[in-house]
């Protein structure tokens, strides 16, 4: 019997997973040596977090 | 995590992909290229793995594995072949990305999806995009079998 899973994420804390995950797979998939590779994640993670707040600071004005 | 420099030349000299180069065998490598990156799509990292390149095949079966268990503990809606509409049947091109990870997923998500809330929706999008990845990595192990650069 498997027993359900269920998370509790905020939006922050999703959009971070996601972020991380998606860059984590791009770097070891466009890069060969592990420092290009962990160079490329974090400045992967970097722009993910930035413009993904930067959108939703763009939308706020929009939001009511 | 392992420089795969070393290793991706190794395989690089010892896979068929070179024989796709020279006229001997080519349509034997094609299809070998073909069926490796099948082999990806059904499980991820697989075909990586077959080639040798561990880091990267570690990575896709872990990020594409990590997408799919948030996905579904977060109450994502995992489409199924009966969605109707053209959406439902890109949801499920998508889902079924993720090859057997999907069935996986199936089994897991007892309670069902729940995309009423946001959760449910993030988890919607978590599992496209592990379904998506996945085909992505697997396209990356047939093109690195056919001897492109990879």
């Amino acid at each position: 019997m498997i027993t359900a899973m269920v998370f509790h994420l905020s939006h922050f804390q999703a959009m971070t997973l996601f972020a991380l995950l998606i860059s984590i797979a791009f770097g070891f998939l466009s890069r060969r040596r592990t420092s290009e590779r962990v160079k490329y994640i974090i400045w992967s993670l970097f722009l993910f977090l930035l413009i993904g707040v930067g959108i939703g600071w763009a939308m706020y004005p929009f939001s009511r | 995590m392992p420089d795969e420099t070393t290793t991706d030349a190794a395989v690089v000299a010892t896979t068929p992909q070179h024989s796709a180069a020279t006229p001997a065998h080519p349509q034997r490598s094609e299809a070998l290229a073909f069926a490796i990156g099948v082999a990806g799509w059904l499980v991820p990292g697989l075909g990586h793995a077959l080639q040798k390149m561990w880091g990267r095949a570690l990575g896709c079966f872990l990020t594409v594995g990590a997408l799919v268990f948030l996905g579904v503990g977060m109450r994502g809606n995992l489409f199924s072949s009966e969605g109707g509409d053209a959406f439902g049947m890109l949801g499920y091109v998508a889902d079924l990305g993720t090859g057997s990870f999907y069935f996986a997923a199936r089994a897991l998500e007892t309670k069902g999806s729940d995309v009423a809330h946001a959760e449910g929706d993030y988890g919607t999008r978590f599992l496209a995009a592990a379904g998506v990845l996945n085909l992505l990595a697997a396209l990356h192990a047939y093109e690195a079998a056919r001897g492109r650069k990879a």
